[in-house]
């Protein structure tokens, strides 16, 4: 293995959903073994890349690189630094997962695997691309399995937008529903998520392809672009090009992530999806809206991010409290855990767009935390819908009898969601908060706010399924006993509470790639003007090591080596 | 002009590949009229023979790098022609093969279908050659005439009847129209060979003369607004004759505009690029939206065509060495894609008999390879990597965007999504819908080896286009000494490229 890790984690997805096609649909456990071992191979990679990833020496490492077209200049150029890294791993555990989860697909088995596995690869080459043709390539790649997923195995979305309060008074979810059309079925969800995605990706693509033009270089190497593609101060349309560039890649990678008001195909999306694609979508596919603004706005122009990312803060609020308030009037379990996503969503790029080590970090290591903690929620709202086919709170409950260990499950995740200490969306959530607190006062107590809500909400939410009187319709429910079934739950819980309590490894790694990166953007100087320092021209790896305490406008920021975990 | 006519053995060299398919085309018609009993299949397949002996010499003369011009500069086979050639046999080997099945709806004249598919080849095979405005216009005709006959095959179907109609008399309109504008360009400059057209002033004759030449063309291309007979004339010809039609003659006459545009009107950029950064917008959106509508597969073919074209006219836009590199790749991409959407729509209106696109609810239980092949084509039509239309639609943009062509690319890509609707609603159908009726469809032989060609070539396109890149880039290596590798010598001044 070694150097070539992200080859095997990046192909091991593609090479089972190949092998799946000459599998007939008539020997599943087959067609379930191969999906097992391509998952495995791929997440034993992703936990070596993990450990074995360099946090001392930083940047980035495991480079693959292979020439696609030279007349381009676009070439397959694979690496991870500290911020992919994390998410590699929670994709392809997550997907590990997600192969359980769905264990007791009866229809077209071999098919649902097939477009699985291409959707996990998909999302984890975007984590692990250093060329901007083959994030746009991947990214793009992972939204046309999401149409095929939620439209042959998906279940329609019922009446998800009613949402009643106790009073009994109607309440619907108004930019849902004005985008919305009013329309229930599966098809149209996957309809509005592959259309919204695809026309904001042409959005970033836009953006892309100006970078290209401007850049001059010939290349959509985003190393070379970062380090010698002047934009600045080029004036365009009354303002400068750099400005339009950044509203474009970020507001084309900002619907995916998902920012209000951009959010509409998200909650829709999750309800009509079976359960191991909501994982994936709410765990990995989000992020990668995070991640490409990180890669691309970040890295390409950031000059124009310490400028311009107030706009996340202030939307990040709006995304907060309406994704908390929504999540606590729905009545349908997917659409709660789908909008609780948008609104935890919204702390990622508070913590981005504070921009220091401390709310940076805590940002990243939030996608993961999320990815582990919505994915098992996800999961547990796939096994109670397979054993009820019922998704509706009110009509439900009383299940812990029936199933005492998907509830003591529940309670966990929503324990992790919530952030409780001993998880690692704790360790997450406290340093962003902590990070922004000097930069955004006010979007800090909202994001307190929007916790208290999400304790709310996902109490309401677990009284509504599992305690209270139960309903007789689904005494034939049973709990998850199969070492299969408990299987991805007992895993994601393991990898939530594990770094909840030892995070230092994780934090080391994530500080390694957050540090450079802040490094760049709090430069008052534009780099690519002087041309000294991190413009080490041809080398694929700059070693940046955060040693240098450069602009450390922050309380906190002034220790690099100190693993949070401490302050618990 | 004189034309002289002294030419040895050798240049006819030059003319082998034409002169060999004349000649097997004769045999074939003389086996076809001596040996009635034969099976019609045998035919096909000794066409498909002759094509790839044909095919071979090609490959031979591109290894090679055979080139050169005969009669005076009229025919020229440099090895963007070369490129042409190979991708109208290419074409020409998988519609003959995808027919097989389907000649046995012809009540008459089975035989001699292959007889005009080849002749048509031919045909399309001296456009890519032509270089000057007569044997443009003779071999336009030429390629022409076999399709008039073709497309109204289906003696007893009213639709196929309209469809050839209407398909001859606006492509007569459009040779009349062709015609003319040759001679309002031969009066104005006294050339006929592009090349030497260069240095031409530009008068009014001259710009009539050549929007009259561009207005034919447009109408062997489709692009809006020279469409009108497109939805029609696919929907009513037999669907192998749409799959040829809405392939093979696009890109003969792909290749004589490169040659008009940036051969002969090369110094006039600046005034025709508003003219196809116009063309271009208006056929893809045209195109795209009124797709939407439709309700059978062959006009939603047809108009995804249209917008198609417009994509294509994007990279004539940009107008530079990359641009036609763009082209002949996004062309390779369309090739496969296109001729495998068909070809599945071939073999289901084989099984079921009607192409409508609600007769493909269901088609992944009823046959999934048939399901899975028109899923990838139809995202490589749309650009969904990682498919060779993907490649292509960027390949197309990164050339346009060099030129500063903002707002072309931006209605480019707002066009990629609302293609991504119809074809979506397709593979619904197909996917998540049921079907009425479960019986599963069966397919031919030739037809499975033309969808696997088809699936193999938008997939090796898409994942690893590097050879193909080459390939193309090398094919238009003569266009550089007229506008330079890739950079503006012109500047980019459209009015609506801001």
């Amino acid at each position: 293995m070694g150097e070539y890790a992200l080859l095997y984690i990046l192909f091991a997805p593609f090479a089972g959903a190949l092998a799946l096609i000459f599998v007939s649909n008539r020997q599943p456990l087959l067609v379930r073994s191969i999906a097992v071992s391509a998952a495995f191979v791929s997440l034993i990679s992703s936990l070596y890349l993990f450990y074995a990833y360099d946090p001392v020496k930083g940047g980035f490492q495991f480079i693959q690189k292979f020439e696609w077209s030279r007349q381009l200049g676009i070439s397959l150029y694979l690496g991870v630094d500290g911020i992919g890294t994390p998410l590699v791993l929670a994709s392809s555990i997550l997907l590990f997962a997600g192969i359980f989860v769905s264990w007791h697909i009866k229809d077209r088995t071999k098919e649902f695997y097939i477009w699985l596995l291409i959707l996990a690869a998909a999302t984890i080459g975007v984590f692990m691309s250093l060329d901007l043709f083959f994030l746009y390539f991947f990214y793009e790649m992972s939204v046309i399995p999401m149409y095929l997923l939620l439209g042959m195995w998906g279940s329609h979305t019922k009446k998800y937008l009613e949402m009643t309060d106790p009073e009994s008074l109607k309440r619907r979810d108004s930019v849902g529903f004005i985008l919305n059309f009013g329309s229930n079925s599966k098809e149209y969800a996957a309809m509005k998520l592959v259309l919204f995605l695809s026309a904001f990706a042409v959005v970033a693509l836009m953006g892309i392809l100006l970078i290209y033009k401007y850049a001059g270089l010939d290349t959509f190497d985003i190393l070379v672009l970062r380090e010698q593609a002047n934009l600045m101060n080029i004036p365009v349309l009354g303002t400068t090009l750099d400005k339009i560039i950044w509203v474009l890649i970020f507001f084309g990678f900002a619907s995916i992530a998902p920012l209000w008001p951009l959010h509409s195909w998200s909650p829709v999306g999750h309800a009509a999806a079976p359960a191991a694609t909501s994982m994936l979508h709410a765990g990995v596919l989000m992020k990668l809206g995070h991640f490409s603004i990180i890669r691309v706005a970040f890295e390409i122009l950031p000059e124009t991010t310490r400028e311009l990312m107030p706009i996340a803060a202030v939307l990040c609020m709006f995304s907060i409290m309406y994704g908390g308030f929504v999540a606590f009037y729905a009545k349908d379990t997917k659409y709660v855990i789908g909008y609780s996503s948008s609104s935890h969503m919204g702390y990622v790029f508070l913590g981005m767009a504070a921009l220091n080590y401390i709310s940076l970090s805590g940002a990243v290591i939030y996608m993961f935390a999320h990815a582990m903690a919505t994915g098992m929620l996800f999961a547990m709202a796939g096994w109670v819908y397979d054993q009820t086919h019922s998704r509706d709170i009110p009509s439900l409950g009383g299940l812990s009898n029936k199933m005492p260990f998907i509830s003591a499950c529940f309670i966990v995740a929503c324990m992790a969601s919530i952030g409780m200490p001993g998880t690692v969306n704790f360790i997450a959530e406290i340093m962003i908060i902590v990070g922004s607190w000097n930069k955004y006062p006010v979007q800090v107590i909202v994001a307190m706010l929007g916790i208290v809500l999400t304790l709310a909400y996902l109490f309401k939410m677990m009284r509504g399924l599992f305690y209270g009187p139960m309903n007789q319709k689904y005494s034939h429910a049973h709990d998850a006993i199969a070492t299969v079934d408990r299987l991805p739950l007992l895993i994601m819980i393991a990898i939530s509470i594990g770094f909840g309590i030892f995070p230092m490894h994780l934090y080391d790694v994530v500080r390694s790639g957050v540090d450079p990166l802040v490094a760049r953007i709090t430069q008052v100087v534009p780099v690519a003007e002087t041309g000294e320092g991190l413009g080490m021209r041809g080398k694929v790896t700059t070693p940046e090591r955060p040693s240098v305490p450069l602009a450390a406008h922050k309380p906190t920021s002034d220790m690099p080596q100190v693993p949070r975990a401490g302050r618990e | 002009m004189t034309f002289s006519l002294n030419m040895t053995v050798s240049d006819l060299l030059l003319l082998l590949p034409e002169i060999f398919l004349t000649c097997w085309l004769c045999v074939v018609l003389i086996i076809d009229f001596s040996l009635p009993r034969l099976p019609k299949e045998r035919l096909a397949y000794l066409s498909v023979a002759g094509l790839v002996v044909t095919l071979g010499c090609l490959g031979w003369f591109d290894l090679n790098h055979i080139s050169g011009t005969l009669f005076g500069n009229m025919f020229v086979l440099d090895r963007m022609a070369i490129f042409f050639k190979i991708f109208i046999l290419g074409a020409t080997i998988l519609v003959i093969l995808a027919s097989i099945e389907y000649v046995n709806r012809f009540t008459l004249f089975r035989g001699e279908y292959y007889c005009l598919v080849v002749m048509a080849a031919l045909g399309m095979m001296f456009m890519a050659s032509a270089n000057d405005l007569l044997s443009v216009f003779v071999s336009l005709e030429f390629a022409t005439l076999g399709f008039y006959v073709l497309v109204s095959y289906l003696r007893d179907d009213l639709a196929s009847n309209e469809g050839g109609l209407k398909f001859f008399i606006l492509g007569v309109f459009a040779a009349g129209l062709l015609a003319y504008g040759i001679s309002l360009v031969y009066g104005e400059t006294g050339k006929l060979v592009f090349s030497d057209m260069a240095s031409a002033q530009a008068t009014p004759g001259l710009v009539i003369g050549f929007l009259l030449i561009f207005a034919s063309l447009g109408f062997k291309i489709g692009a809006v607004p020279f469409h009108a007979w497109i939805p029609d004339t696919y929907h009513g010809a037999p669907t192998p004759v749409t799959t040829f039609l809405s392939i093979a003659p696009k890109a003969a006459a792909f290749a004589i505009l490169l040659r008009i545009f940036l051969v002969a009107l090369v110094t006039f950029k600046p005034l025709w690029v508003s003219l196809l950064v116009a063309v271009s917008i208006v056929s893809m959106t045209y195109g795209n939206i009124v797709a939407i509508a439709q309700r059978n597969i062959k006009r939603l073919l047809a108009y995804s065509g249209i917008a198609q074209v417009g994509n294509v006219l994007i990279g004539l836009a940009a107008g530079t060495k990359m641009g036609s590199d763009a082209i002949l790749f996004y062309l390779l991409a369309y090739l496969f894609a296109n001729i495998g959407a068909f070809a599945v729509v071939i073999a289901v209106g084989q099984a079921i008999g009607r192409d409508e696109i609600d007769d493909y609810r269901g088609l992944n239980r009823r046959s999934p390879f048939l399901a899975f092949a028109m899923l990838l084509f139809l995202l490589s039509l749309a650009g969904v990597p990682p498919l060779a239309g993907f490649v292509g639609k960027l390949y197309i943009f990164v050339a346009a965007i060099k030129e500063g062509l903002y707002t072309l690319i931006a209605v480019g890509l707002i066009n990629i999504v609302i293609s991504m609707y119809y074809y979506l609603i397709v593979v619904k159908q197909m996917y998540i819908n049921e079907p009425v009726d479960p019986s599963p469809i069966g397919i031919s032989g030739p037809m499975r080896a033309v969808i696997y060609i088809g699936l193999a070539g938008t997939l090796v396109i898409g994942i690893y286009p590097q050879p193909f890149t080459d390939w193309v880039v090398s094919a238009t290596l003569m266009f550089a000494s007229f506008i330079g590798p890739s950079a503006t010598v012109i500047p980019p001044g459209p009015p609506l490229g801001g």
